[in-house]
């Protein structure tokens, strides 16, 4: 019964995705549209199933300069640590499609999330790039928040300084600590939606 | 670690291993300097750049209190791209942290129009060929004479379609303070970068947001062409950039629909681009914006939804009605007209012979289809070579209008019972024995002759051929001919109708002579406007040669009472007479002078406007208006019409003895481009007015003739 229901929600997001790629923009304040990836292991993960929980989802390109940013200074896996204490659930997801920058298979995804020491709950795999437009991410980093309810919250870049320059990132405002931060706290998140920065995801056209 | 063995003892392994790297390290940065010594001068940290910046001054010397002109030459490798100041979905912008010396500021960033490309649903703001990005450095008065070293730390985005390169570069240079005397030469480049600039739009637009929707509507004059509008917004999060814009043109407006992204604001400003290399920049605020007007067809760039085969189809429909309704009203015009009713009465007089009626309608109308096509092809041939033509182009050089002058003027004094024709198979054989081929060529006659007389239906299709495809302005056109046509059709295909036609007789011959009047009306009109073209005095060479060629055919009538044959005289005199005065005509320069002076000549004359004719009237003590203006900015054209070209405003202009200069930016000009700048203005209209050995004083941009004649009061 549950089985069927999640089929039905993912047919719903490849529905939407493919009649109208990228103008199903998701909006803040709506519940997230559910959808069912598999993780670097195989294993199917459903955003529906953390209901309760605050869910971070970011895109990544390992290939990216702006990824690397903020990998290579540990400025993204602190943020990841930082979240996973405040027991949210981090969801890294890769729509690179096949033979583009950045894409991931599975046993790739393991080997690298090891050498970065990523602290992502999990490292979803959408190579079809069906979830990335079902949400509009457009570059990566992108960056959105689902509060225990289910509704979007936030959605933008990771923080203010949109540049590749590592030197940056001190004194930046980092938008996803900050909201994680006032939902805990219970205030209105004060920057509920910013510009992403970074590279376009490199959907399969 | 081979060769542990020939070392020193001494050496500890640590110290063999840093000893090793730091070798091979060497090694390696020697043979990296020696095979790429450029490479090596940039420093270890620099990569080669995949699009390269170059710093460069509009000239080397600047004087303390002005400014000069930085551009980033951007070159991008082959197939990779920079962003513009917004750059879309993805990308960023460049960035600028200055290191200027004391007294010394930069301005705002200006960009070139940009391109769009849209990746997999993504859309990016680019430049894919070189480009350049202007900045004013302001130098003011206090900075003493000496080297002026500027440097800049910039960051940009270079991406290929695949992979994206965050790159940064130091760029310097070095500038020198000279004294208010010294020469300061201008690098020419620059005349090109200011070009692909987008130009200020003088009115304000405005913008509405509302149920997921963005509406914008820009003041645009109707007569401009556009081909397929896009605009870049520079605000992020109002518009959805990858969602399609619908473009609507509703006489002076332009507006455009696109998918809304979010957060309101009250003003926002962007670029509309209308050509490869031409755009707008403009400023909109909020308000009430109606999605009114006719679709602009989409272009080949895909990024438009054109206005579907359904609405083009009906837009041909009702285009095609008004062209033939339009070339049925077009009979009834007095050049026209006289054509005409000898056409009807050369039918009647073939009485009852049904074959030969219809064979000559049909000839007829096909010189009239096969001539109102043709002019419609080459017009839509001019359009396309981006010559701006109208339809009754050919009316806009002097050479048809004189061939024009004189054939009408022939067909009057024929009318008029001059001279009769010999049956001969040019134009206007309307005598005995009309064949097929004189009807054609009557039809062919009528329709070019028919062209300045486009009536009101004709405006509305002659306008939809702008948007529709070309064959489709092609049948419009053709539909036109139909209806210019169409009595004759009629005529000689209902019998009824024939009947009805009075039975030809003595009183035709009257009639025949009453038609000359209409005809010499036009010959009167076509000199009107010939005069307008050439001026009196190539007017009045022009009417010689009339008369001249009147008196050939008046020659050849007086033979014909008398039955001589002086045909072949005759027919080379006139030859010779038309060549003679078209060879007199005055050239394409003195033309334009006409042209600018008859412009003017109505209410305000100006010259125009150059910065040496400027210092020159300064000079001699001459206060001076200058103007700048362009087709397609309508505060300018309300402007001129409420306030410049005023009777009131040109008397107490000449009454102060001021000296006009206009300067026309509808085209690129480089010049006023810069001059403008110079005042702070990054485009039309601004009115400058100076009074001898004051500085200028700069007009508001809303005129009235109070403003201009209290300037001189």
């Amino acid at each position: 019964m549950f089985h069927k229901s999640a089929l039905a929600s993912l047919a719903a997001v490849a529905t939407i995705s493919i009649a109208m790629p990228l103008a199903a923009a998701q909006k803040n304040g709506a519940i997230a549209q559910d959808f069912k990836l598999t993780d670097m292991y195989g294993k199917t993960v459903q955003l529906s199933d953390f209901r309760g929980k605050t869910v971070v989802m970011e895109w990544h390109n390992p290939g990216c300069p702006f990824v690397v940013k903020h990998y290579d200074s540990g400025n993204m896996q602190a943020t990841q640590a930082a979240a996973r204490k405040q027991d949210v659930v981090w969801l890294t997801i890769n729509s690179g499609a096949k033979g583009k920058q950045g894409h991931m298979n599975g046993p790739e995804a393991q080997k690298l999330v090891k050498q970065q020491d990523m602290s992502a709950s999990h490292y979803l795999l959408d190579a079809k790039g069906i979830v990335g437009k079902a949400y509009a991410a457009k570059t990566t980093p992108h960056m959105y928040i689902v509060d225990g309810s289910g509704k979007l919250v936030y959605q933008g870049g990771i923080d203010n300084k949109p540049t590749a320059n590592k030197a940056d990132i001190k004194g930046a405002r980092n938008h996803v600590t900050a909201a994680l931060n006032e939902l805990k706290a219970g205030k209105q998140i004060s920057v509920a939606q910013s510009r992403p920065y970074g590279c376009s995801v490199k959907y399969a056209s | 670690m081979t060769s542990n063995s020939s070392l020193p003892t001494i050496w500890s392994a640590q110290n063999i291993r840093t000893a090793l790297q730091t070798f091979f390290v060497a090694i390696f940065f020697a043979a990296l300097l020696s095979i790429s010594p450029a490479r090596a001068q940039i420093g270890p940290d620099k990569r080669e750049l995949n699009v390269v910046a170059t710093l460069v001054a509009e000239s080397q010397q600047v004087q303390a209190g002005q400014s000069v002109t930085l551009a980033f030459v951007m070159t991008p490798k082959p197939t990779w791209h920079g962003y513009w100041e917004n750059p879309g979905d993805a990308g960023i912008g460049m960035s600028f942290d200055w290191n200027l010396p004391d007294g010394v500021t930069a301005g705002k960033a200006q960009y070139p129009v940009p391109d769009t490309l849209l990746i997999s649903g993504i859309m990016n703001y680019i430049y894919k060929g070189d480009y350049a990005v202007l900045v004013n450095l302001v130098v003011s008065e206090r900075v003493k004479p000496g080297p002026l070293p500027i440097s800049v730390k910039s960051e940009w985005l270079a991406c290929t379609d695949e992979v994206c390169v965050p790159e940064r570069d130091e760029l310097s240079i070095n500038l020198q303070v000279v004294g208010p005397d010294a020469a300061v030469s201008l690098n020419n480049a620059f005349n090109d970068y200011r070009e692909a600039l987008p130009r200020q739009l003088g009115s304000a637009a405005t913008f509405m947001v509302k149920d997921d929707l963005f509406r914008l509507s820009i003041p645009f004059p109707e007569n401009i062409d556009v081909e397929s509008p896009y605009f870049f917004i520079k605000e992020d999060g109002i518009v959805d950039y990858a969602a399609p814009q619908k473009v609507n043109r509703d006489g002076d407006r332009l507006i455009i629909e696109t998918a809304a992204r979010g957060d309101e604001l009250q003003n926002i400003s962007g670029v509309l681009k209308i050509g490869p290399k031409m755009g707008l920049s403009l400023k909109a605020s909020a308000g009430d914006v109606e999605m009114s007007g006719v679709p602009i067809g989409g272009g080949s760039s895909g990024n438009f939804i054109g206005g579907g085969d359904q609405s083009s189809a009906s837009l041909l429909f009702i285009a095609l009605g008004g062209a033939i309704v339009g070339g049925l009203l077009l009979n009834l015009m007095p050049c026209v007209f006289p054509i005409l009713s000898l056409k009807a009465i050369s039918l009647a007089k073939a009485g009852g012979e049904e074959g030969i009626v219809r064979r000559d309608a049909l000839a007829y109308t096909a010189g009239v289809v096969v001539v109102a096509t043709a002019l419609g092809a080459l017009l839509l041939a001019l359009r396309a070579s981006g010559a701006a033509v109208g339809w009754a182009f050919q009316l806009q050089d002097p050479r048809i209008i004189f061939v024009l002058l004189a054939l009408v003027t022939a067909i009057g004094l024929n009318l008029a019972g001059l001279f009769e024709l010999p049956n001969i198979n040019i134009g206007n054989k309307l005598a005995d024995k009309d064949g097929p081929a004189g009807s054609f060529w009557t039809g062919a006659l009528a329709a070019f002759v028919a062209t300045p007389c486009t009536g009101p239906f004709m405006a509305a299709a002659l306008g939809a051929t702008i948007v529709l495809p070309p064959i489709a302005a092609l049948i419009i056109f053709a539909g036109l001919g139909v209806g210019l046509a169409l009595p004759f059709l009629l005529i000689a295909f209902v019998p009824a109708i024939r009947d009805r036609l009075p039975k030809p007789g003595a009183w035709l011959d009257s009639f025949r002579k009453a038609m000359a009047i209409p005809m010499f009306l036009t010959s009167i009109g076509l000199i009107w406007l010939l005069g307008r073209q050439i001026g009196e005095d190539g007017l009045a060479l022009s009417l010689i040669f009339l008369l001249l060629v009147a008196l050939i055919l008046w020659w050849f009538g007086g033979g014909q009472i008398k039955g001589l044959s002086r045909g072949m005289v005759t027919t080379g005199a006139l030859i010779a007479a038309v060549m003679g005065g078209i060879m007199f005509l005055p050239d394409e320069e003195a033309m334009e002078t006409q042209r600018a002076a008859t412009a003017s000549a109505a209410t305000l004359p100006s010259e125009p406007f150059s910065e040496a004719r400027l210092s020159e009237l300064r000079a001699a003590n001459q206060p001076v208006f200058a103007y700048f203006t362009a087709d397609w900015c309508i505060t300018c054209k309300a402007n001129e019409a409420a306030a410049v070209q005023r009777q009131e405003t040109a008397d107490a202009f000449a009454a102060a003895n001021v000296a006009v200069l206009m300067g026309d930016w509808t085209r690129p000009d480089p010049a006023i481009s810069k001059f403008l700048e110079k005042h702070g203005r990054a485009g039309v209209p601004l009115y400058l007015y100076y009074a001898p050995g004051e500085e200028p004083v700069i007009l508001p941009q809303i005129l009235t003739v109070g403003t201009l004649t209290d300037l001189v009061t």
